[in-house]
Formats: structure tokens, C-alpha cells, sequence
């Protein structure tokens, strides 16, 4: 492959995986509020199009269409850029996750996934972390006061589950050995799971992921009651919809992590076994990524709109006294399984 | 519901709450599947019952002409002073009749206030909820659009004479 | 002195005082539906029954004298029993038709139903039927249902109005009241009878079903029909006199007023097609609205044209006190006026000794008190008329006057000035033929003072707002309706017209010219008018309240 194609190759990647997010992420509004209205024994939006099936396009129609406000005490630039921040955390992010195992089309073998970086674990860990800006930014520059406690929770509870999140994935490095997405997913190979390895590890990272996609029971810094929409109480418009596009992305990659880092990946167990082609086995398997993704999402939805949301302290309490430890537990947990089974 | 427990009575599994989360996520996913309460409004419409109070109607009589006497006591009454009315003489027997009767739609708060004060049983509250206005003008209801034949307001009033 | 216990209370009293009269004096209420203090004693309501010590029945108050070391119990067990027992017997044959009543809300026998009646009736036959709608006079209107026979209005005719036209006939409870034959109900003073009406038998054909009574504002005002000036309220609804009512004022009009008043004093008022509605002047032969701004600057360049003996200046007796004292300052500090006066509207033979009098207008005595009339040689009226055919007058500036009405000949007179302006608040002949028209507030809608025919100085109130009045700034008496409205209820639109009161407009002129006149409020004016007129020393708008004084002069004489 010369310079051209793998540069041509990535682009068609880029737009794909974009494409493939912006579709779920408005389909994932509406499937939100279709399962929150079923569990509250609603119908939920039916109207546009059959079942409500173009509700997404409505509102971003919607959206689109509305008048742009930014308060008169917000600093403009910074009040403009932290959408921005915001969805481009959110959207590069997923440049490191795979899909699916290397797939050989028109003779070129391609990778599916945008960028097999060797450190992917890390620069998956570091964007999350510059996400937080985009809040802290949005809360800080609108000149409100709902907006800036908004913004300063945020930042306080995504550092405090950082690191329980950092700790956890520690046990599956151990486990890898590599911090390269691919190979941790190559090493879940058959039910050898993370999540079956490592249960601990699994329920930390989980609920971390709870906490750093700002979602119940930890949507602290947006709080309607209490925050009327937290750091983003002064936006409007388009600007608005970049915080909701993130907010919903967000969830789509720490679904995408979850599956990589615990659930085997892209991998249905022992399906080399079976004997089917490659292009088969490569759909099979890009396809069981999909499904465990959609579960994991399912899951956050369910989650949603089951419990109610924590008091401030108990949040605290949650991340510091209980999942950090635990976290550690794990580490020490994996750990010994390396030792005793000398993976 | 079981008697509320303190936090020093819980036991370590309480204390982790997940057999609690998990209960309620298990409850929420039945829910799902549980049939739907909602009425799709434009093609199902809610049938109130006698007791619901919408929109204040002018009672018309058989013969077309309005119980009203325009006493005034439901415009006095009226905490949203939504009722203006203006009497005239007329040749029939009760000597007074509304020449206007105005209820503004944007004022009314449907307290029934008015439909309690009247000597006649004259106005009550129809079951009607639809009230769609474009402009302030629209909302101001005159005798023309106040004015219901008796026999549609029969529930209501046969519900005044065994409740009022 | 002879004294009295009433419920407890020691009370003095005069001999001769009955005791209703003691009690009221004291501030102790009997109820009351036929006694009336300026009627005689009837005594056949029996409401008034009161328990006195050591008199085996009860007695009723307002026939029983006070005497000494008596002994009244007006709120005693037997007392309240009798009392119920009067009202549920009152409503046997009482039709109950309140909604369509329009007594309701000032009505004796529905407050009395509500203190002194049991709420329940143990009568169920058939109630008496007897007419409805019965046209007792041009203006009263009779519901022989209602009625609970009083006999106030009986004893009105004949003892104030002077005028034996009312009278019982049938018995028992079939028992009505009509007019002698070949008699009508139609003396001077017939309205008076529905206001002393304890129910409402007695209505208005004028204001009839008009309007609730708590739907209007009150205010307290004068009468402009005759120069007695008997003191009124006026009653507004929508921003529209709906009626008015006389205010008892002893040393004026006692408790009443003439029909001619009451009826024909506020149509003008509310007229819609007479009323003038902003300054005019003439352009091409027609009158044309225009800003105050234009009209002003029109009329003081065009009287800066004539000579000063040329213009003359009529103020009025329909005008208040200020504005006639703001006009004649006006006129004599920069037009150096001589030829001023007023027309006099006398009807020989039109008075009585009710009431009524000659003289038609309610300020005669202040227009001249204030000075409207011709210095040294100047003109009178008469001459200013004269003048005005022999092209010595060539300007004429009349106030709040109908002059062209007066003679036949004056409408083609007035034709011939070069200049004429008028004030005046509707259309009428003078205004027709002016040059400059401009819109004064009535006497409901301004601040104001007239002196009566005995010299009595007595203070009008707006009760109805102008473009520049507004009800709540100006402490104009408000209705619900006033004080909850929005722009956006209909019921709160009444037409406001543009119009000032003539001591504003006046003041506006002078603006213009060099001797400005510089009042803000009607009661500037009356300080400048107390401070340089004798008889109205020391008074101000306070001093006059409610009632009114008498003016300082030892000969108050009718003759103006």
C-alpha cells in the first residue's frame, strides 16, 4: 500500500464510522425516549414518519431552526468554543476502537478500526479527560450560576471516577499486556472475557462510565431539578445540540470500551471453530460488536430511567470510599490470578 | 411497603444496595412490556364525566332563548373577572336578559365560581376542553359561541341537581 | 335633660325625639323600612319593634317618644324573634326576584333579610301575583310584586313634593299602590321615590337594567341643572355616567333632587356624536382636528391680530369658578380686557320652593364673584352684541357657552365676527360657527368649584377620565372593573375623550403671550382665587370637603 491509499482508505474509514455515529447517536435520542416511554407505560414519539422512525430528523430540524442565545454576562469566544470541545473529544475518541478483526476487501487488508494506535487505552483516557473542559468551559464563560455549579461538579466528579476507572483498566493491561485495543481484544480470546476474568473490574469501569458520561444516577452537573440543566442551562440552538450529540456519543464510547476492554470485543467465542468463510466470520463478528454495544447502550437507557439520582455526597462517598478501593482490590485480584495461573 | 429502616439496622447486603437496583431494574423492565395508557388525543378523545368542569356555556332552552336574567352574580363572583354581561329590558316574562355576555377564555380559571352563584341555573360548565385561540380577540366568547341547547347538557345538569 | 337607656347606654335627648331618632343620633341602628327622617310617621312596617321596660308589648320606635328613665332593649331575645318574625312575614308575598332586580345590591329589604330574617319561609302556598311593569309616571316604573307597602312614596308626594298623586287601594294582601284617577305620577321631584323605595318596586325607566350597582364607581359631585346645586353622585360604568343620585347635604338639598336634574344633566356627557374630541380649527370653511400645539399657536397669533378693543371675552356661568377666574386673569394681563361678561340664563317662572330655581345655571354668583364682568367702560353682553353689528367687536372669545342660542339674531351676528374661539365640550350652535374650537372637560370630568344660588361653595370631583385623567394615578373612585382592567378586556375600553379643563387650556395660551398663567392643579388656581377674591378668603379644597361652606359675604344675593 503506498501513502495515497492508506490515506484514501482512512478518510473512507473516517466517514464511516462518523456516519455510523451521527446515525446512532440521533436513533439512540429516539430509542431513549421510546424505552423511557414503555417503561413509564407510554407510547412515546410516534408521529413522525411510521413508529416515530424520523423523530431524530425532526429535532435536529428543530434544533437547527431555533434562535442562537448567548447571555449577556457569558464571555462569547469561550461561551462559542466549548460545544466544540465538547463534540470533537467525543468524536475522535472513537478513532481507536475496533470493530472488528482485520478484513481483507479488493485485495487491501484493512483494519476496522480508524487508528491502531499502541497506546489506545491511554488516548482513550486522556480525551475523556480533556471532555471535561468542554463542560467546565460551557459552565465557567455563560455568566450563570445554575451553569457554573453545573460546570465545577463535572469537573469534580469526573476527576474523582477517573480514577477508579484508570485503576480498573489497570487489571485488564495486566491482563493484555498490551495497551493496544486490538491486542486487548485479541486476548479475550474465546471466554477468557474480561468481564468474566475480572467481574470487579467490570462493575468499577461500568459504573465510572456511568459517571463520566454525566448519565443517571450520576447526572450531577445537568440536575433539572436542582441546576435547571446544569452547565448547559444558557444554550440554545445548534450550540446546544453539540452538548446533546456529546452527551449521547459519549455514551456510545464507554458502550464501545466496555465491550472492548471486558466483553471480548469484536469476538463471538470459539467462532473460528465453525469453520466459515472470512468475509462471514468477519460480518459475524463485526455484527457481535454491534449487538453487545446495543445491549450495553439498552443497559444504560434501562438504568436511566430505574434510579433515581444521588445526593452530591453520596456520590463522593461512591467514587472515593467504595469504587476506588474496590478497583484496587481488583488490581490485586488480577494480579494474583497471573501469578497463581501464570497467564 | 415495609417498615422504613434506619441505616444502622441495614445488613452489609442492604448496604450494597445492588439486590435494591436490581429489583427496581427488573420491575422498570416488566413495566416495559405492560400494556400503554396513553390516549392518542386528535383520533381518541377523553369523554369527560359530569363532575369535569371545562369551559362556562350559556344554558339555551328549548324555545332559543337563554335562561340568563344577567343578575351579574357570576360576573361578580368570578376571582379572574372573566364574565362581563349587560342587561336589557325584554318583552318576555322574566324582564331581563343578557344583551351581551362576554367570558374571557384567557381569564377564566374553570373554578365553577359561577356556575355555583347562579339563581338560574343559566351557566354551567360544559365538558368541553378544546379552546384554541390565535389571538386575545378570538378568546372572548360571546353570547353566539356561549349558547348550548339544553338537552346537551343534560349530564351536567341532572349531576347539579343530585350534588349541588 | 331628659335621658334615655338604649341597649345598656345612657343617652341624653330632646323632648318631642322618638326613639329611632334618639338611637340613630347615637349611632345605634333600628332597622327601619317605612320611617323615613324627612317623612311623617307611618308606623306600618312594624321592623322598628323594640322592647321597652315595664310596657307589656312590644312598641315600635319610630312612632314611640322618648321619655325619661326609659328603659330600650333593641337587641333583646323577644326584640330579634319579633324581628324575624316582620321579615319572614314581609317575604310571604315578596316575589324574591333579586337577579332580575334592579334594587339588588342596594336594597333595604335584602340587607334586612340578610341581618334580621331566619333564611327560611314557612309559607307554601301560592304567592300573591299583582303586575309588573306598571308605568306609574314619564320616568318611574312599578312592580306592584315587590312592592311591600311602605307607603314612602305616598307620603313623598304629598308632603315634599307637594303634589297628592299616589295612593293604596285594595286591602290585605292585595293591597297595591296607583296613581288618583286621571292622575300621573309625574310631579318635578317623582325619582326621589325610587332612591327612599326600600325594595324595588319603584325603578327607573331610564336606568333601567342598566347596570348592577356594584358594577359602577361612586363620586361625590354637584348638580349643574339650576343654581341650587344639590349635591349628587355620579355613577360610572365603562368610563359613562350611568346615573346620578342625590347626596344629602342639609343645608342644600336635604335628601333630595329634581328629576330634571337627575335626568337631564349627564346625557351630554356620554354623547359620543356632540362630544368634541380634540381642538379644531377652520380650514377652508370646514373645522378640522389638529394637535393642541397648532391650536394654541393658531389662536394667539390670530387674537395677537386684532386690537385689544376689538376682542371681546364671554366667560360662564356653566363653568367652574377657576376656570372663570383663569379667564378673566387670562383676558385682562394680556389683552388688557374690558369688554367682558357672561350670559345669564334666567327662566322667569320656572322655580318653585323645593328646590328648583329661575336661574339655570350653577355658578352665577362665582362668575361674578371671580370677575367676569366689563371693566370701567367696557362692554356688557348686550353691548358686545351691538358692537358686534357695528364692526367694533371684531373677535369674540367665548367660554363654555352656548351664545348663539340665546336669540335668534345673535347665530348670524356670531357669523359676521373675524374671529371667533370657543371652548366648549359639544357641538352645539356657537360651536358650528367657530374659528378655533377647543374641547373642555365637563363638569364630571375636572376638578372644579361652583357657588350656589345661597352662596354655598362646593367642590366637584372627575368622576369620568379624559386622555388626561387617569383613574388610578388621579384618585379617581375606581369600580372593580377599573381596577383590575387590562387594555386587553374589553370591559375596561370605555372612551376617554381629549379634552382639559378651560383654566388648562387657558393656561397653554398664555404660554405663548407674556403674562403666563402658571397653575399645575384646579387647586392652584383656587389658591390664587382665595388669595385675591374677598368672599373666597382663607378657604381651600379641604376647608369646602364634602359638604360645602358659605362664602364670605355679608349680602349674598341671588340677584346677578
Amino acid at each position: 500500500m503506498n501513502i495515497w491509499e492508506i490515506i484514501i482508505i482512512t478518510v473512507i474509514k473516517i466517514g464511516a464510522i462518523l456516519t455510523i455515529m451521527l446515525l446512532t447517536v440521533s436513533y439512540l435520542v429516539y430509542f431513549e425516549r421510546r424505552i423511557s416511554a414503555w417503561i413509564q407505560s407510554r407510547l412515546g414519539p410516534n408521529r413522525v414518519g411510521w413508529e416515530g422512525i424520523l423523530q431524530p430528523f425532526a429535532d435536529v430540524f428543530k434544533l437547527l431552526l431555533k434562535e442562537d442565545i448567548s447571555p449577556v454576562a457569558a464571555n462569547k469566544f469561550i461561551h462559542g468554543l466549548a460545544p466544540f470541545i465538547a463534540v470533537f473529544v467525543a468524536f475522535s475518541t472513537y478513532a481507536v476502537i475496533p470493530i472488528g478483526p482485520d478484513v481483507t476487501i479488493f485485495g487491501y487488508s484493512i483494519q476496522l478500526v480508524v487508528a491502531d494506535v499502541n497506546i489506545g487505552v491511554l488516548y482513550v483516557l486522556a480525551l475523556t479527560s480533556l471532555g471535561v473542559y468542554g463542560l467546565t468551559f460551557a459552565g465557567w464563560s455563560s455568566g450563570s450560576k445554575y451553569s457554573l455549579l453545573g460546570g465545577i461538579r463535572s469537573s469534580a466528579q469526573m476527576i474523582s471516577y477517573e480514577v477508579s476507572m484508570g485503576f480498573s483498566v489497570g487489571g485488564v493491561l495486566l491482563m493484555a499486556g498490551s495497551l493496544s485495543p486490538i491486542a486487548i481484544v485479541e486476548a479475550q480470546y474465546g471466554w477468557m472475557w474480561n468481564a468474566i476474568v475480572q467481574p470487579i473490574g467490570f462493575i468499577t469501569f461500568t459504573v465510572a462510565a456511568f459517571a463520566e458520561t454525566n448519565r443517571l444516577p450520576f447526572d450531577l452537573p445537568e440536575a433539572e431539578p436542582e441546576l435547571v440543566g446544569g452547565y448547559h442551562t444558557e444554550y440554545s440552538s445548534m450550540k446546544f445540540a453539540g452538548f446533546f450529540l456529546a452527551e449521547y456519543a459519549n455514551m456510545i464510547i464507554a458502550a464501545g470500551m466496555i465491550v472492548t476492554l471486558y466483553l471480548g470485543g469484536w469476538q463471538v467465542p470459539y467462532i473460528d471453530k465453525l469453520g466459515l468463510g472470512e468475509i462471514v466470520t468477519a460480518l459475524m463478528q463485526v455484527g457481535s460488536f454491534f449487538v453487545k454495544m446495543g445491549a450495553i447502550l439498552f443497559f444504560f437507557i434501562w438504568v436511566r430511567w430505574s434510579i433515581p439520582r444521588f445526593r452530591y455526597d453520596q456520590l463522593m462517598n461512591l467514587g472515593w470510599k467504595v469504587m476506588f478501593p474496590l478497583s484496587l482490590i481488583n488490581i490485586v485480584w488480577v494480579a494474583a490470578l497471573i501469578m497463581i495461573f501464570n497467564l | 411497603m415495609g417498615v422504613k429502616k434506619r441505616q444502622k439496622d441495614l445488613t452489609t447486603l442492604d448496604k450494597l444496595y445492588l439486590p435494591e437496583i436490581f429489583k427496581g431494574l427488573a420491575l422498570t423492565f416488566k413495566s416495559m412490556f405492560k400494556p400503554k395508557v396513553t390516549m392518542e388525543y386528535p383520533e381518541v378523545k377523553f369523554e369527560p364525566p359530569a363532575s369535569y368542569r371545562g369551559r362556562p356555556v350559556l344554558v339555551q332552552e328549548e324555545n332559543g332563548v337563554e335562561r340568563c336574567v344577567a343578575c351579574g352574580l357570576c360576573s361578580r363572583v368570578c376571582p379572574a373577572l372573566a364574565i362581563e354581561v349587560r342587561a336589557n329590558e325584554t318583552e318576555l316574562e322574566k324582564e331581563r336578559y343578557p344583551e351581551t355576555f362576554e367570558i374571557n377564555m384567557i381569564r377564566c380559571i374553570f373554578c365553577g365560581f359561577c356556575e355555583e352563584v347562579c339563581p338560574e341555573e343559566a351557566i354551567v360548565m360544559s365538558k368541553d376542553y378544546e379552546l384554541v385561540f390565535t389571538n386575545r380577540e378570538d378568546a372572548v366568547y360571546g353570547k353566539d359561541k356561549l349558547l348550548v341547547p339544553v338537552h346537551k347538557l343534560k349530564d351536567r345538569l341532572e349531576f347539579l341537581r343530585n350534588f349541588k | 335633660m331628659p335621658k334615655i337607656t338604649i341597649d345598656g347606654k345612657q343617652f341624653d335627648f330632646n323632648h318631642g325625639q322618638t326613639i329611632i331618632e334618639t338611637a340613630k343620633e347615637n349611632g345605634i341602628e333600628i332597622p327601619h323600612f317605612c320611617w323615613h327622617p324627612k317623612l311623617s310617621i307611618s308606623g306600618n312596617c312594624r321592623i322598628c319593634l323594640v322592647e321597652v321596660e315595664k310596657m307589656p308589648k312590644l312598641v315600635i320606635a319610630c312612632s314611640t317618644l322618648a321619655a325619661d328613665g326609659m328603659v330600650v332593649n333593641t337587641q333583646s331575645d323577644k326584640t330579634i324573634a319579633a324581628r324575624n318574625a316582620v321579615m319572614e312575614f314581609i317575604l310571604i308575598n315578596h316575589p324574591l326576584d333579586c337577579p332580575i332586580c334592579d334594587e339588588a345590591g342596594e336594597c333595604k329589604l335584602q340587607d334586612y333579610a340578610f341581618k334580621h330574617g331566619t333564611g327560611e319561609s314557612r309559607f307554601v302556598e301560592e304567592k300573591q301575583h299583582k303586575d309588573k311593569r306598571v308605568e306609574l309616571g314619564p320616568r318611574i316604573m312599578f312592580d306592584a310584586e315587590r312592592c311591600i307597602s311602605c307607603s314612602r312614596c305616598i307620603r313623598f308626594s304629598d308632603e315634599i313634593a307637594g303634589r297628592n298623586q299616589l295612593t293604596f287601594i285594595r286591602r290585605g294582601d292585595r293591597v297595591t299602590i296607583t296613581t288618583f284617577p286621571g292622575e300621573e305620577f309625574d310631579n318635578p321631584y317623582t325619582m326621589n321615590t325610587i332612591d327612599i323605595c326600600p325594595v324595588g318596586a319603584l325603578t327607573s325607566k331610564d336606568f333601567r337594567f342598566k347596570s348592577r350597582v356594584w358594577e359602577m364607581s361612586s363620586t361625590n359631585s354637584v348638580c349643574t341643572g339650576c343654581a341650587r346645586g344639590c349635591n349628587t353622585e355620579i355613577w360610572v360604568r365603562d368610563n359613562k355616567i350611568q346615573r346620578l343620585t342625590p347626596r344629602i347635604n342639609e343645608t342644600v338639598n336635604g335628601h333630595w333632587m329634581c328629576d330634571d336634574g337627575r335626568l337631564n344633566t349627564f346625557k351630554h356627557v356620554n354623547n359620543e356624536e356632540t362630544r368634541i374630541d380634540g381642538p379644531h380649527i377652520r380650514v377652508d370653511g370646514q373645522l378640522t382636528k389638529v394637535t393642541w400645539n397648532e391650536a394654541v399657536k393658531e389662536a394667539v397669533k390670530r387674537l395677537k391680530s386684532f386690537n385689544n378693543t376689538e376682542i371681546a371675552f364671554i366667560g360662564s356661568a356653566f363653568a367652574t369658578v377657576e376656570d372663570n377666574y383663569a379667564f378673566q386673569k387670562f383676558s385682562k394681563a394680556n389683552f388688557n380686557a374690558t369688554n367682558l361678561d357672561f350670559a345669564r340664563h334666567v327662566v322667569p317662572g320656572s322655580g318653585d320652593d323645593i328646590l328648583i330655581c329661575e336661574d339655570k345655571t350653577p355658578n352665577s354668583l362665582g362668575a361674578v364673584l371671580t370677575g367676569i364682568q366689563p371693566v370701567a367702560d367696557g362692554m356688557n353682553l348686550a353691548e358686545i352684541i351691538n358692537g358686534i353689528k357695528s364692526k367694533k367687536i371684531k373677535a369674540l372669545y367665548i367660554m363654555e357657552d352656548d351664545i348663539a342660542q340665546l336669540d335668534s339674531e345673535y347665530e348670524t351676528l356670531l357669523a359676521k365676527l373675524d374671529l371667533l374661539i370657543v371652548h366648549a365640550s359639544n357641538k352645539n350652535k356657537t360651536t358650528t360657527l367657530a374659528d378655533i374650537l377647543l374641547p373642555v372637560s365637563t363638569y364630571a370630568e375636572k376638578h372644579g368649584t361652583i357657588v350656589n344660588v345661597d352662596g354655598m361653595i362646593q367642590r366637584m370631583r372627575p368622576a369620568v377620565a379624559t386622555e388626561e385623567l387617569e383613574r388610578s394615578l388621579d384618585q379617581m373612585p375606581m369600580s372593580r372593573w377599573d381596577k383590575f382592567g387590562t387594555k386587553f378586556d374589553r370591559w375596561a375600553r370605555g372612551k376617554k375623550y381629549d379634552a382639559k379643563p378651560s383654566w388648562k387650556i387657558l393656561g397653554l395660551l398664555s404660554q405663548e403671550l407674556p403674562n403666563k398663567l402658571k397653575y399645575k392643579m384646579a387647586e392652584d388656581v383656587f389658591e390664587d382665587v382665595s388669595q385675591h377674591v374677598k368672599e373666597f378668603s382663607g378657604l381651600d379644597y379641604d376647608l369646602i370637603g364634602e359638604m360645602g361652606v358659605k362664602i364670605k359675604s355679608d349680602k349674598i344675593t341671588a340677584k346677578v
